[in-house]
């Protein structure tokens, strides 16, 4: 009935173990969305959709559009889905411990997999949504070049970023919860600050070499690089490396100073 | 080979007097009269003790005494802020038991969830999976989402999980006060067997006689601190010595 003699759970090494239940709860996320509702994929693409949808029709329809590349509907598509990602990922971030408070009680996994489930499952959402840029590349007949080997370079930066980020946000949301309406904020300047819109190159000349500083710009540039050359910059990218690593590291320092105490909140 | 399986050495946990008040930014940023620094108390301090491998012990003291804050220390869902825990073997903790389970999934997908987040593999739980369903009697609801099971049935699924994980520790907390008569009687029985089985049984109650079934030795809490650390009989006449409760 109950032989010890078999693997047991506790046998198998941390890190396969975590990767099993990253995977679990990654599933669990993509499961539950697509069964309860028969519009699920639909739903995940719909609002880059909207969204891209209106700023074509804001900058190419009403005023006379002086940034960005042509075509503009793809240039807005290459960063707004990436964009997606890192907004749905962070702004579920702040409710990471509080959702699923019940769950962290009664198991023992490493909490940071609460947060990393959220990057995972929002970045394959991110995947899932690519075929919407390849079908508007295809119909604009925008030429993709050889820097689109770049793009799964850009993934990684963009993944240890939004990891960086969430594990900062998520811990001191529980400390001070209206630190998540501050959050949904910042990341609506963060929209505009960021250039998803335009181009880093469309900023003022003094503009540009702090911009470099928000990391996003060097990662959206190495995604429009695919079909627009001329976006990607080097030293914007090595920026953008160097800061995601740097959230990282700060990420990592703040979630296992909070750990102690976040556990002790929720 | 040592079989100690569990050993706390001076653990101390505190928590703050008023955990619901939250602080919120503007606080911070609030003149520090206007910041209401709420008070800290130990929940427990300066426990120490240490479990051979096979032992079945029981936890008594009052409400608030720490008793589950013990537990929860022991299965690794909060962290000590003095002092060292030590739990060498997987642990299998009937606590929250419901907590991993999701409202929109079937049974059947829970259960390969909730046995899966606590590390078992798919062919382990595929091996274990009629077992799991026999005991908890709810074969015709395997593809019923469960937030449609009624409260008994999810008490009882989530038992059938967690004390299918085959770990070599499990943690028991007032979860059997649930379920009905029969059932109950069923998971004594299945913790029987695990005990038989050479498990470690960690058991938390307010019920003498359970506490009497099942375990050997009995630890005493009050106030946050281990008052009594011997067989369970010694520990729960101390009890009930201190707290004017006859004997049943």
């Amino acid at each position: 009935m109950s032989s010890n003699a078999e693997v047991r759970p506790g046998q198998r090494t941390p890190f396969s173990r975590y990767r099993h239940s990253l995977w679990l709860l990654t599933q669990r996320d993509l499961r539950v969305r697509y069964s309860t509702s028969l519009l699920g994929y639909f739903w995940s693409i719909l609002d880059p959709l909207v969204m891209a949808g209106i700023y074509w029709f804001v900058f190419t329809q009403v005023f006379q559009r002086t940034v960005g590349n042509e075509p503009y509907i793809v240039f807005l598509l290459a960063a707004l889905l990436p964009w997606m990602w890192f907004n749905g990922a962070i702004s579920d971030c702040t409710r990471a411990f509080l959702r699923e408070a019940k769950l962290i009680r009664s198991t023992r996994i490493p909490r940071t997999i609460w947060v990393n489930r959220l990057v995972l499952s929002k970045g394959i959402e991110f995947l899932a949504a690519i075929p919407v840029l390849i079908i508007f590349a295809i119909i604009y007949r925008a030429q993709i070049n050889a820097d689109a080997i770049f793009f799964p370079l850009a993934i990684l930066i963009q993944a240890v970023l939004t990891a960086g980020v969430g594990l900062i946000v998520a811990p001191l949301v529980v400390f001070f919860r209206d630190l998540e309406r501050a959050v949904k904020l910042i990341l609506r300047f963060l929209f505009y600050a960021s250039p998803i819109i335009y181009g880093t190159s469309d900023l003022p000349e003094n503009l540009q070499f702090w911009a470099a500083f928000n990391p996003l710009s060097g990662i959206f540039s190495l995604y429009r690089a695919a079909f627009f050359p001329d976006e990607l910059d080097w030293f914007v990218v090595g920026v953008s490396a160097v800061m995601s690593l740097l959230f990282l590291g700060i990420g990592l320092l703040v979630f296992s100073r909070t750990e102690r105490a976040v556990l002790k909140e929720i | 080979m040592t079989d100690t399986v569990i050993s706390l050495a001076d653990v101390g946990i505190r928590f703050r007097r008023n955990r619901r008040s939250r602080r919120s930014l503007k606080d911070l940023f609030s003149g520090s009269r206007r910041r209401s620094r709420s008070g800290e108390f130990w929940a427990l301090r300066k426990v120490s003790f240490t479990v051979q491998r096979g032992e079945a012990i029981g936890v008594v003291g009052r409400n608030g005494q720490g008793k589950s804050t013990l537990l929860k220390l022991v299965t690794g869902v909060v962290l000590p802020d003095e002092g060292t825990v030590d739990v060498i073997e997987g642990v299998a903790p009937l606590i929250e038991i419901t907590g991993g389970f999701v409202d929109d999934l079937t049974v059947r997908d829970n259960v390969y969830l909730t046995a899966g987040l606590h590390g078992m593999t798919r062919k382990q739980v595929d091996a274990r999976f009629d077992d799991i369903i026999d005991f908890a009697e709810i074969a015709d609801f395997i593809d019923t989402p469960y937030k449609h099971l009624s409260s008994g049935m999810k008490v009882r699924i989530a038992f059938a999980v967690i004390s299918r994980l085959e770990e070599p520790i499990i943690l028991v907390d007032e979860v059997l006060a649930v379920g009905d008569k029969a059932f109950r009687e069923k998971c004594y029985r299945r913790i029987e067997e695990l005990l038989a089985g050479g498990r470690t049984l960690f058991f938390v109650s307010h019920n003498e006689r359970d506490l009497r079934r099942f375990c050997a030795r009995g630890l005493y809490l009050d106030k946050g601190a281990l008052v009594l650390d011997g067989p369970i009989n010694d520990v729960l006449d101390r009890y009930n010595a201190q707290y004017g409760i006859k004997p049943a």
